[in-house]
């Protein structure tokens, strides 16, 4: 059967995003409805950018979690009928479409791009997140206490800037200390580090009110255990959760690399906004040093925080792209687009096809959330 | 330049056409939420060698205008009428290059903050050079002769060590002077000045002033002297306008507005400001009531009429009107239709003040108190030489039950330090500091009890920075409860909150209000409320009005003293504004680089003998009455630092009357002053020999 021609792939490719589409557009529609309401989220849709950028992760997002309804086939399903390598368009002996062609073992590339994003949506902002808890917690102190504290905290925040990015993820994966305690040691401290924040932030609020902390404690507890031994231990008893030993050494190599980034941050804001009055209220009315860093200063430091979590989520998405490229981490079929560019790349001089979809992907997802982050620093300003 | 401008420029003016000629000027911003006018239907005359103010409260447009003649209005502000005449041109239909030749160099402007009108990567002779290079095209060896002889002109010492330096390495008041060298470099015939002293201490302030008049006279510069301060006002202008939101509400000669207000707003403006003469139980402050409009939500007719007295409805409100002739004099104008009808010489009906509060039992005792900081250069490994900062040094102070007693003094001289001992944030190096009978100079605030905490708290002075911005009103103000150990139910606190509200007289609804929904007086009243939410002791007020507005100053002043005359609470009123104090305080301390210097009742502080300081900073206090006569004292230099404060007396460094003390001031310099008893509970520490002090003249008086 003769290939499809340029315009019917556009359209093939379009089309097969169809679900996507309409939750972008229904996700538009309720903020537009909304938008009044929304505050911050509601005047991102004020400007270009802004647009622009939830249009972009709203897209990804979606994509990523209907990527079963979007992708034609599986990403790891081999057509070993259809061929290796075939261009955009192809059609298969039993009519199935490659739009985007197959790649070097004959899979589609469509499909294992959409999978791909799969892996980049869980990873990236999940990592970040755990790097924002690790850095929060380590920044507060530093900027709150001065001193001897900061000085420590910040030594070995540089120390760990200052280590090659690349070099480290070699270490962390090369089998020798993959197979000894060190990932899931510094799993386990890194994953303490939201139990112990979320335990702090309502243990100094609520103290005075045993009855609501107890519960407050008590769901911290249950849910962090539960979080904490599925992903340290691999040992979830509800088998919901779990992640591979190459997950997990990625996971715990990209909150490594990115949390002293964040824990700079933290430091200056802190640093600023301690000197308000606010702050000198709450010390004159007796309270404890860590109700005034988690209540009267981390809520006031939240616009640069989340305008901060956006690029690190989009240089989170680059360092997995860059760490699947080297081969390090994750399984070498595996559809994530770093991985899916490298694969590409040893044929890229004589088939061009399978390299691009996964490389644009990521620079699309990228640039996003680099507008996204763009435009809600703008809007937060203009309070 | 000096002899362009003849000396009698300003007695000639009324023949001379106007320098800067404004002309029913309309300017606006275009925001998201559409047009919103900042300035309206604004005329005004400048004329050659005459110093006009601009007086209004924040929000009124009086920047704007100045924003305007320079054509600097943003992306978004425009001129959408009327025109900006300088030199009969219309400054409005000038293109970028005519303006870009005309400003810095024919007008200049001077800003509020010297920091941050200064390049702090630049040297300082660089900065200044430039501007006579780039407008004259003069060498530079020219241009630097020339900004040395400026910096000479407005009297900093050592020019050449200052042309030298980054801004970062002299002090506030040597930044707003070389500022001000810098904006008359390439000699303009119009200065335009932006609340130039609003970010400097009172003495620093009075020698800018000083300043700002003689060069006036010298350069033979036109000014336009933009200001919230009456006082400072009449003591540099020669023609005032009052603007109130957007409009210029009054305008005329200084002494003819000051003496004869005509328009309801000036009025307000001089009942709610503290005059000789005020009296805290007799004659109490009166705010203007309300608030000023939205700009977008302004009335019809007469912008101040929902907070004017004599609104008349169908009059006041029925269309919009220009100024009106006040009738006694030809340039004295007026925006009011009932100049005629309203008496302006009535007596306000002043509320009731309440009586004199007897002062009870000492609630709070000071006793020898000393509190050091050790700065040390290198924090990460320790070394390095520690330093010794004396912040305070013997404080001795008494404070009884329902007594207001003012700390006084400039920044740098350790008053918040003492106020951070009071609240516990601090610890004190030596001395005793007791609360009823319980000692609590070296007891932390979290090593005190609720009660204790409770009894002891501030109301501080930025209203923009006490409340944090993410929480609503309601929920601080219980956390505070909650944290007194005031009720014991989330319920019982909440009904104890909504009583504070009423007490600070602000609606139930505030409850649920985040706190940038508030203007900046509804916040020093939360922030009032808080502090009075456990049943204090003493309260420190550090400077809780200098931020405001000043017809919103007047009530919170009120509400402050109504509360505490009803609590009988102790209140330490910490502030540098003499006006304020004399009006509210029952005793007087003042303070200099951690001292005491003097101290004793508000009356006696006032009057002769004074200690050398309290009397420069007496004369420093801009007061908005003509009637008023002053001595005027500029001190010297700068306040020392409390690193490496002066040997002997602290003040001798700037002292105007050390040569009168024994062996001609060495023993100034030599020995530390012994603390002299002038009257009852009146001390002076100064080694000036009794008969000397007590010849001295009052500073201010009543003509």
């Amino acid at each position: 059967m003769p290939p499809l021609g340029t315009s019917e792939i556009v359209f093939g490719v379009l089309a097969a995003f169809t679900p996507v589409w309409i939750a972008v557009a229904l996700l538009f529609v309720v903020s537009f409805a909304f938008q009044r309401r929304l505050s911050l989220y509601g005047r991102l849709f004020e400007t270009g950018p802004g647009l622009v950028g939830v249009f972009i992760c709203a897209f990804w997002l979606f994509t990523a979690l209907m990527a079963d309804l979007v992708a034609p086939h599986g990403p790891l399903e081999v057509f070993a009928s259809v061929g290796k390598n075939k261009v955009p368009g192809t059609i298969g002996p039993e009519g199935e479409m490659f739009l985007l062609g197959t790649d070097k073992l004959a899979r589609d590339v469509f499909s294992r791009m959409v999978y791909g994003s799969q892996i980049v949506m869980v990873i990236a902002p999940a990592a970040t997140l755990f790097a924002f808890m690790v850095g929060v917690t380590l920044g507060l102190p530093a900027g709150y206490f001065g001193g001897r504290t900061d000085t420590v905290l910040s030594f070995l925040a540089n120390l760990v800037l200052a280590f090659p990015v690349i070099l480290l993820f070699y270490l962390l994966v090369t089998p020798g200390i993959r197979e000894t305690a060190v990932p899931q040691v510094m799993s386990g401290v890194f994953f303490l580090f939201p139990i112990i924040f979320f335990a702090t932030l309502f243990y100094t609020r609520f103290k005075e009110r045993p009855q609501l902390l107890a519960i407050q404690l008590g769901v911290v507890a249950i849910l962090g255990g539960w979080i904490y031994s599925s992903l340290v231990f691999n040992a979830d008893p509800f088998g919901l959760l779990s992640l591979e030993p190459n997950e997990l050494n990625i996971f715990v190599a990209v909150v490594f690399a990115s949390s002293p980034g964040v824990f700079r941050i933290v430091r200056g804001l802190t640093l600023d906004i301690s000197t308000r009055d606010y702050v000198a209220a709450a010390q004159t009315r007796g309270e404890g040093p860590w109700y005034i860093m988690l209540w009267e200063i981390l809520p006031n430091a939240r616009g640069p925080l989340i305008v901060d979590a956006c690029l690190r989520i989009g240089y989170t998405t680059i360092l997995l792209g860059t760490l699947g490229y080297f081969g390090l981490g994750l399984i070498p079929e595996s559809p994530d687009w770093g991985t899916s560019i490298k694969e590409a790349s040893q044929l890229l001089r004589l088939y061009a096809h399978p390299a691009l979809p996964p490389a644009i992907a990521l620079m699309s997802f990228v640039l996003g959330l680099n507008l996204l982050a763009d435009a809600l620093r703008e809007q937060s300003l203009k309070d | 330049m000096l002899d362009e401008k003849p000396e009698e420029a300003g007695a000639a003016a009324a023949t001379e056409a106007p320098l800067l000629e404004i002309d029913n000027l309309y300017i606006s911003f275009f925001t998201r939420a559409g047009e919103i006018p900042a300035v309206m239907d604004f005329s005004c005359k400048v004329m050659p060698g005459e110093a006009m103010g601009l007086v209004g409260e924040s929000g009124c447009g009086k920047s704007t205008v100045a924003l305007g003649i320079m054509q600097d209005l943003g992306k978004n502000g425009r001129i959408v009428g009327g025109s900006i005449k300088f030199h009969g041109r219309d400054l409005c239909l000038m293109t970028e290059a005519e303006l870009r030749s005309l400003r810095g160099s024919a007008i200049s402007m001077v800003y509020q903050e010297p920091m941050a009108s200064l390049n702090p990567g630049m040297k300082i002779g660089k900065q200044l050079t430039e501007v006579p290079i780039i407008h004259e095209g003069i060498s530079e060896a020219d241009a630097e002769k020339r900004a040395l002889q400026l910096l000479d002109a407005v009297r900093l010492p050592d020019p050449a060590r200052v042309m030298g330096s980054y801004p970062h390495q002299i002090s506030g008041g040597q930044q707003q002077r070389i500022v001000i060298a810098m904006a008359l470099l390439s000699k303009p015939e119009l200065l335009l000045m932006d609340e130039p002293t609003t970010a400097l201490d009172v003495t620093v302030e009075a020698g800018i002033v000083d300043l700002v008049k003689d060069l006036g006279k010298e350069f033979g510069a036109s000014m336009l002297f933009i200001s919230h301060n009456l006082g400072l006002v009449l003591e540099t202008c020669d023609r005032i306008t009052v603007m109130y939101s957007g409009e210029a509400v009054e305008t005329g000669e200084i002494k003819t507005v000051f003496d004869n207000m005509r328009h309801p707003y000036t009025q307000g403006l001089f009942r709610s400001i503290p005059l000789p003469g005020a009296d805290k139980n007799a004659r109490p402050l009166i705010a203007i009531p309300g608030q000023l409009p939205l700009p977008h939500q302004r009335p019809t007719g007469c912008n101040f009429g929902p907070r004017c007295d004599h609104f008349v409805d169908g009059v006041c409100n029925k269309a919009d009107f220009k100024m009106q002739p006040a009738g006694d004099t030809p340039d004295h104008w007026s925006r009011c239709l009932r100049i005629g009808e309203i008496d302006w010489t009535a007596e306000p009906e002043h509320q009731t003040g309440g009586e004199k509060v007897d002062v009870g039992d000492v609630v709070l005792k000071i006793d020898g108190l000393k509190k050091y900081y050790e700065v040390s250069a290198n924090k990460m490994f320790g070394g390095g030489e520690t330093r010794t900062v004396k912040a305070n040094e013997s404080i001795n102070l008494e404070a009884r039950e329902a007594e207001t007693v003012a700390i006084v003094g400039e920044s740098g001289c350790g008053k918040s330090t003492l106020a951070k001992v009071l609240l516990g944030l601090e610890t004190s190096t030596e001395g005793e500091v007791t609360l009823g009978n319980l000692e609590i100079g070296e007891l932390e605030v979290q090593k005190r009890d609720p009660k204790t905490v409770g009894s002891v708290q501030m109301v501080f002075q930025n209203p923009f920075d006490t409340l944090n911005p993410s929480h609503t009103v309601g929920s601080q103000i219980i956390r505070t409860l909650e944290k007194f150990g005031v009720g014991s139910s989330q319920e019982e606190r909440r009904e104890r909150m909504l009583e504070l509200l009423d007490l600070v007289k602000l609606p139930r609804a505030f409850e649920h209000r985040m706190p940038r929904q508030l203007s900046g007086g509804q916040k020093q009243r939360i922030g009032v409320a808080r502090a009075f939410a456990g049943g204090p002791k003493v309260v420190v007020a550090d400077e809780p009005v200098s931020a405001l507005d000043v017809s919103v100053q007047a009530a919170v002043t009120e509400l402050l003293m109504d509360i505490q005359r009803e609590s009988r609470t102790t209140m330490l009123f910490i502030s540098h504004d003499l006006s304020i104090v004399r009006y509210i305080a029952d005793r007087v301390v003042v303070m200099y680089l951690g001292h005491i210097v003097e101290s004793g009742t508000t009356d006696q502080v006032f009057a002769p003998p004074y200690h050398p300081y309290t009397e420069a900073l007496l004369s420093a206090v801009p007061i908005a009455d003509t009637k008023v006569k002053k001595k005027r004292i500029v001190l010297e230099g700068d306040i020392p630092s409390a690193v490496n404060p002066p040997s002997g007396c602290v003040f001798q460094t700037r002292c105007p009357r050390k040569q009168d003390a024994p062996e001609g001031g060495k023993i100034c310099e030599r020995e530390a002053p012994p603390v002299k008893t002038m009257d009852s509970g009146h001390t002076v520490k100064c080694h000036l020999a009794d008969e000397i002090l007590k010849r001295m003249d009052p500073v201010i008086a009543l003509a």
